[in-house]
């Protein structure tokens, strides 16, 4: 049985569906990604990019995770190993059941960025949540203006999502992805430094710019957007706080008066601007 | 309105208690608190609970769902909970306000939280006016009016030797009509409310603690509070929970038990970062929750002046004073 986000809200929104994890993915060292269905192969819910889903191994735990991606039949998330949850899921084969109730959060203005070029920045697994959007404007190519990738890592092997970067995304029309690495290594002919400096140096006038990662790279990243003048209400971000609920009640995750649960975790600069800095 | 004496009120419960789980304040020790009513018990009418009511419908530990596991396969499976009808008897006003701010929660803004929804609708309010304000108590300051609780479906008042009721809703009116029979009808007035013995001034409070999140008194405020979090357990609007769960061999349950923001793990996350990583900050979060963000989203504070917390803080934090800080601060 395949359940819409109707259905969740009509249902207990705290307790988790069943789910299979049906296809995994070694992106990096310490990320895989997990192909989730429901037990009879459907997808789950058909979330809007940049939503959440709380997902569990009942007898392990239970976290929030950003969707990457999602396909007829399945949603995808990049998870990275961390703690215990994570350590167990990195252990796991394909076939495991789980737990997963969702979607949660506001999701990417998309019919802001509708008709607009987007620049995409992101920084290690930062790139899971912007994944979905980058995915829908392929998907839906005729709908948006021009489309780029900025996105850095530690080292070649930590990049994520190796084949959209190098193969898939390249191909596509009036795409253009750029990739750094943090230092230079044996075999590497790309760029190498920062994400923050590349963006600079790559001069890219002002437009929509989604950016997420490490809390240090996305601060650098807001200061050079607006040295390049980009406007506070292009710049869209997403952010992280633990989580519980998923759906505003446990209290959580607030920021000041918002719950980035429900109100988030996409936030434009503008609206940061205006909360509390306690993230 | 309906009176009854006081000395027949057992029978009046124990009446109610065939057709409804009957909770009241009952004192053991140095503990009072709602209980369900059974024959031999003594209802406690003096001054308010020393724990509120909340737990009736946000235990303090919920189980949520089971699951077993067999290999790679996990069940899982609602509990089926067997809500009873029941009958809230001698609720006071500030606790009223405070079911108010919950069903806000739990309620409203896109989601309703199923557990407690189940509770609530099962529910009347039977309120009982104060006359005597505690030491600690300032509902009044907070806006509330002890003889007149918000939300209540039957409004009864202590009229000394006797107990009145006046319905509020078509619920209320079923119930007093149900038991008619007990009921005495008497041109009643309510006694006089007493004074209070400790104010606050929450004017303008709100907007002005929008402009403090910055300010020096949360590094002052904070400096004794031992992060007990004895406050948020007592107060009849905190609302935070925890999810966690229990493990044995191949099966478990998954359960929400309160939890308090208070708490140094509250927000740490994965990696070790905490966006509150000392007292200054999680004070500060207590408070501007309290009197400021509730008030933002959901339209009104997040304190009813019931004085639990300042009652039983080890440390002597007042929320009153605190407000009075706010009061004077500089911005
Ligand atoms: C909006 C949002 C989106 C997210 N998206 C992604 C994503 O796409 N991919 C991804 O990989 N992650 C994502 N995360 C992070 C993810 O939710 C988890 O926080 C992380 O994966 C937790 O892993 P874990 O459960 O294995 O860690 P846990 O085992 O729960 O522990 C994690 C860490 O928490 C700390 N900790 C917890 N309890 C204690 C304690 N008692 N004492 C001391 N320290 C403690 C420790 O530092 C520990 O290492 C997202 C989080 C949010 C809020
Ligand atoms: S009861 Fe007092 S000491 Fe304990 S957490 Fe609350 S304010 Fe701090
Ligand atoms: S903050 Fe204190 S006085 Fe206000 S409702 Fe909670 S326990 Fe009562
Ligand atoms: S995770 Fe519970 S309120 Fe956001």
């Amino acid at each position: 049985m395949s359940v819409s986000t109707a259905d969740i809200k009509r249902i207990n929104p705290l307790i988790p569906i069943r789910g299979k994890i049906t296809k995994i993915v070694q992106e990096t060292p310490d990320v895989k990604t997990f192909h989730i269905t429901t037990l009879d192969g459907q997808k789950p819910f058909t979330p809007l990019p940049g939503q959440l889903a709380m997902f569990s191994i009942p007898q392990v735990g239970e976290a929030m995770f950003s969707i990457t991606s999602q396909g007829p039949n399945h949603l995808e998330m990049s998870i990275k190993e961390v703690g215990q949850l994570t350590r167990f899921l990195h252990e796991v084969e394909e076939g495991q059941e789980c737990g997963i109730r969702g979607p949660y959060g506001n999701g990417f203005p998309i019919d802001y960025c509708r008709g607009k070029d987007l620049l995409f920045i992101g920084g290690g697994i930062g790139l899971a949540p912007v994944r979905s959007l980058i995915n829908y404007c392929v998907e839906n190519r005729k709908d948006f203006g021009k489309l780029i990738v900025v996105y850095g890592a530690r080292s070649y092997a930590d990049l994520v999502f190796k084949e959209d970067l190098f193969e898939n995304w390249p191909k596509v029309e009036n795409m253009e992805v750029f990739v750094t690495i943090d230092r230079a290594e044996e075999g590497w002919n790309g760029h190498v430094g920062f994400v923050p400096a590349y963006v600079e140096e790559l001069n890219i006038s002002p437009m929509v710019t989604i950016t997420c990662g490490p809390p240090i790279m996305i601060k650098f990243v807001l200061q050079s957007l607006a040295k390049m003048g980009f406007n506070d209400k292009d710049v869209i971000t997403t952010l992280e706080m633990r989580m519980k609920c998923g759906i505003g009640k446990c209290g959580r995750c607030n920021i000041g008066s918002c719950y980035v649960c429900l109100d988030g975790p996409v936030f434009t600069l503008e609206q940061l601007k205006l909360l509390p800095p306690e993230y | 309105m309906k009176t009854i004496v006081k000395s027949r009120l057992a029978e009046l419960l124990q009446t109610m208690a065939q057709d409804f789980r009957v909770l009241v304040p009952v004192k053991s020790e140095a503990i009072s608190q709602f209980v369900p009513w059974q024959e031999g018990l003594t209802v406690n009418l003096e001054g308010n609970t020393v724990l509120p009511p909340k737990d009736i419908f946000f235990p303090q530990t919920e189980k949520m769902y089971k699951f077993k596991v067999k290999g790679s396969s996990v069940d899982i499976e609602e509990f089926a909970e067997d809500v009873q009808k029941q009958v809230i008897f001698g609720i006071r006003s500030c606790d009223m306000q405070s079911i108010d701010c919950l069903d806000k929660v739990f309620l409203t803004k896109g989601y309703e939280d199923q557990f407690y929804k189940t509770k609530r609708e099962k529910t009347l309010l039977v309120a009982l006016s104060c006359t005597k304000p505690q030491d600690t108590c300032f509902c009044e300051s907070m806006g509330l009016n002890p003889q007149e609780a918000p939300g209540a479906d039957v409004q009864g008042y202590d009229l000394g030797d006797a107990l009145g009721f006046v319905a509020k809703t078509p619920e209320g009116e079923e119930l007093l009509a149900k038991y008619g029979s007990l009921f005495t009808e008497v041109n009643a007035v309510p006694q006089k409310v007493e004074g209070f013995n400790l104010k606050a001034d929450v004017a303008g409070i709100p907007e002005k603690l929008a402009k403090m999140f910055d300010h020096p008194i949360w590094g002052e405020v904070s400096q004794k509070c031992l992060g007990c979090g004895a406050c948020a357990y007592l107060c009849p609007t905190c609302h935070c929970f925890d999810i966690s769960g229990t493990v044995k061999g191949d099966q478990g349950y998954k359960f929400r038990c309160w939890d308090c923001c208070m708490f140094s793990e509250y927000t740490r996350m994965a990696g070790g970062h905490n966006p509150r990583p000392s007292k200054k900050e999680r004070v500060r979060n207590r408070f501007l929750h309290k009197l400021y963000y509730f008030k933002d989203r959901y339209g009104q504070l997040l304190c009813t002046g019931c004085g639990r917390c300042i009652a039983k803080c080890p440390v002597g934090m007042d929320i009153t004073a605190i407000i009075e800080k706010i009061k004077e601060a500089e911005v």
